[in-house]
């Protein structure tokens, strides 16, 4: 036999000693083993850098009682919404406004999605008695207008129910925007808000958890 | 000259070996051609885009913004189509995008309808799907660097369906995107510029080589009358000149067609919708997203449940499982229809009811979930919709291979031996 092998390796030193052999195969396999993972865990590590980093800036805080809601989009964009301009609203084909919050400290809080908000002012007799419990007396109602689908905004109106143009999603804006059509999984949260000196104020925070349900 | 390039490049023998090889001709092999053309005239168009565009969305403001202030993306959008034919070269790379996943798609269509992915050519044919697929995402990364209010929106939906998958699928849209998709977040654009200009175009120069080059090493598949001409021979014309000719000319008409086409239909201007704002437009993805847009828009909101913390709601049931099943089932084709033999012709569709029915009703499926894209703006009911979307594709399958058994059924056995002896009588004379 060990004569069979030495012919087989001829090439090789005639002296080697098989368990020298295998000790130095398994160093080597795991040596091999070894940088293959720490090649794996470090480039886990440099690749966790790709994922976003979160900055705290003041126009990123989320919605709070006290803030002003304040145009979101247009000529007026970021100036307060008072009283009358919902009164205005009501007579266009789109009878809501779409608003952020602004902090008492003259912040807007643009920057972050979830704050985009939808204000109306709604017949109260109209509404459900949750509803109209977070509206004000004045019927000014206010909900996420991020869509639970997919977080568009919700920006149209049909047949007296709020419609999302992406994919058809419909809310009753009158009982805590309860899903009426379209694949949307579940109701955006309504805000409570009240009236203050013409200006629409945050009452309290959202009664459930604004954006996108995935 | 000539002598001096051969002696050390070998020319006259690459001539005789690669350069004569025989290529087969048919009009509907050329639709991956086409495919490749646009390719091509995207990555030329994109060179001008990428000189003139600046992945940014820091506010500036020019004249021809009329002074308010925008994007820099956006900007840089507003002065491509202030040069000379600039909205004409934008508007060519939009529409070559369009038409390379069109091509790509009937070129994948012809494959499957002639059985050309069977053995040996399964590994091809999943590389096709790849290509395909990646080729979407391609165009899907491309949606937002205009950066105007439609840009947003679209590529939104995007953002939250990716992270509808379950357990990584934020993490992953994270990544992708560099956080939520918003007209201030100042990262997104200068993620996803690379990742469209770079990345995955190199991505696709890859998987196209290894497509071409199995091909070649493989060869074409050859269309049936062949085996009756010359069996066992590859009936075609040489690489050069007549195949490259042909190529030549097809590729000037793809040239001519598409720059009229993109002349006469500008991409939309981006003052259209005007920069991001808070509110979402009303949008209709691009046709080759249509369908998934119908099937998001009919599933039923209460299709919703929680495992080991992830949700499994509607936006998964229509933007990740569908699509993953039909990826997966295009990935299938191969193995469920196979052939022991190697297979050298193309079959007929005619002969292959099933298989031609199959085809027929996926495209109604098409078709109908496309429709289903609609539903707001047509009126139409949930219940109507279901039956068009999962039922009408059954019915016409079955319906089609009950047309295609009656009037090939009978016609099969008895067809080749008449040709054949019009073909032998004719010879003889």
């Amino acid at each position: 036999m060990a004569d069979h092998e030495a012919t087989a390796h001829h090439h090789e030193h005639h002296h080697e000693d098989p368990q020298a052999h295998a000790t130095r195969r398994a160093i080597l396999q795991a040596a091999i083993g070894v940088s293959a993972g720490a090649a794996v865990l470090s480039t886990l590590w440099v690749g966790a850098g790709l994922v976003p980093r979160e900055e705290k800036i003041p126009s990123k805080e989320p919605v709070a009682v006290g803030d002003v809601l304040v145009f979101a989009t247009g000529p007026k964009a970021e100036q307060e919404i008072t009283l009358d301009d919902l009164r205005a609203a009501q007579r266009e084909r789109i009878p809501f406004i779409i608003a952020f919050p602004k902090s008492p400290e003259n912040v807007v809080k643009k920057d972050l999605i979830t704050n985009t908000i939808m204000v109306i002012l709604a017949d109260p007799a109209k509404m459900s008695p949750e509803t109209r419990q977070h509206a004000s007396p004045e019927g000014v109602l206010a909900y996420s207008a991020v869509c639970k689908h997919l977080g568009c905004t919700v920006s149209l109106w049909q047949n007296d129910t709020w419609l999302c143009p992406c994919h058809g999603g419909r809310y009753d804006i009158y009982n805590q925007a309860k899903v009426v059509g379209g694949p949307v999984p579940a109701p955006v949260p309504q805000l409570p808000v009240k009236v203050e000196g013409g200006k629409v104020v945050v009452a309290g925070e959202f009664l459930g958890k604004p954006g996108a349900d995935v | 000259m000539y002598q001096w390039l051969d002696d050390r490049l070998s020319i006259g023998k690459l001539y005789a070996k690669a350069f004569r090889k025989a290529f087969p001709v048919h009009h509907s092999f050329f639709l991956g051609e086409i495919t490749l053309f646009s390719f091509v005239t995207l990555v030329l168009t994109g060179i001008f885009l990428t000189l003139n565009y600046e992945p940014s969305i820091r506010p500036v403001s020019g004249s021809l913004s009329g002074g308010q202030e925008v994007p820099a993306a956006y900007y840089s959008i507003l002065y491509i189509d202030s040069l000379p034919f600039g909205a004409v070269i934008r508007s060519l790379h939009h529409w070559a995008a369009h038409i390379m996943i069109a091509a790509a798609f009937l070129h994948m269509l012809r494959i499957h309808l002639t059985g050309a992915y069977k053995n040996p050519r399964e590994l091809n044919w999943i590389v096709g799907v790849f290509l395909l697929v990646l080729a979407i995402i391609t165009a899907f990364t491309g949606y937002a660097l205009p950066f105007d209010n439609y840009a947003l929106t679209a590529t939104k939906i995007g953002y939250e369906i990716g992270a509808a998958a379950p357990w990584v699928g934020k993490l992953l849209s994270d990544i992708l995107f560099a956080g939520e998709l918003s007209p201030t977040n100042t990262q997104t654009i200068p993620r996803l510029f690379p990742i469209h200009v770079l990345w995955l175009p190199l991505a696709l120069i890859a998987l196209i080589g290894v497509h071409l080059t199995i091909m070649i090493k493989q060869k074409h598949t050859q269309p049936k009358y062949a085996e009756k001409v010359a069996p066992g021979k590859i009936v075609g014309v040489p690489l050069f000149p007549q195949q490259a000719a042909m190529m030549g000319i097809l590729f000037l008409v793809y040239i001519a067609v598409t720059t009229f086409i993109a002349g006469a239909f500008l991409a939309h201007p981006v003052q259209a919708f005007g920069p991001p704002t808070a509110n979402t437009p009303a949008v209709k993805p691009d046709w080759y997203f249509m369908w998934i847009y119908g099937i998001l828009q009919i599933i039923p909101a209460n299709w919703r449940f929680e495992f080991l913390g992830a949700t499994f709601g509607p936006q998964f049931w229509g933007g990740i499982l569908v699509p993953t099943i039909i990826i997966l089932g295009a990935l299938a084709i191969p193995f469920l229809d196979y052939s022991k033999e190697k297979q050298r012709y193309l079959e007929l569709p005619s002969q292959h009811p099933f298989r031609t029915s199959f085809v027929v009703g996926m495209l109604m499926f098409y078709i109908m979930s496309t429709l289903a894209g609609y539903k707001v703006d047509l009126g139409l009911s949930n219940g109507l919709l279901w039956v068009l979307v999962f039922i009408v594709p059954i019915v016409t399958g079955v319906v089609c291979y009950i047309i295609m058994k009656a009037i090939y059924g009978k016609d099969w056995n008895r067809e080749p031996e008449i040709k054949l002896i019009g073909k032998g009588s004719a010879a003889d004379d």
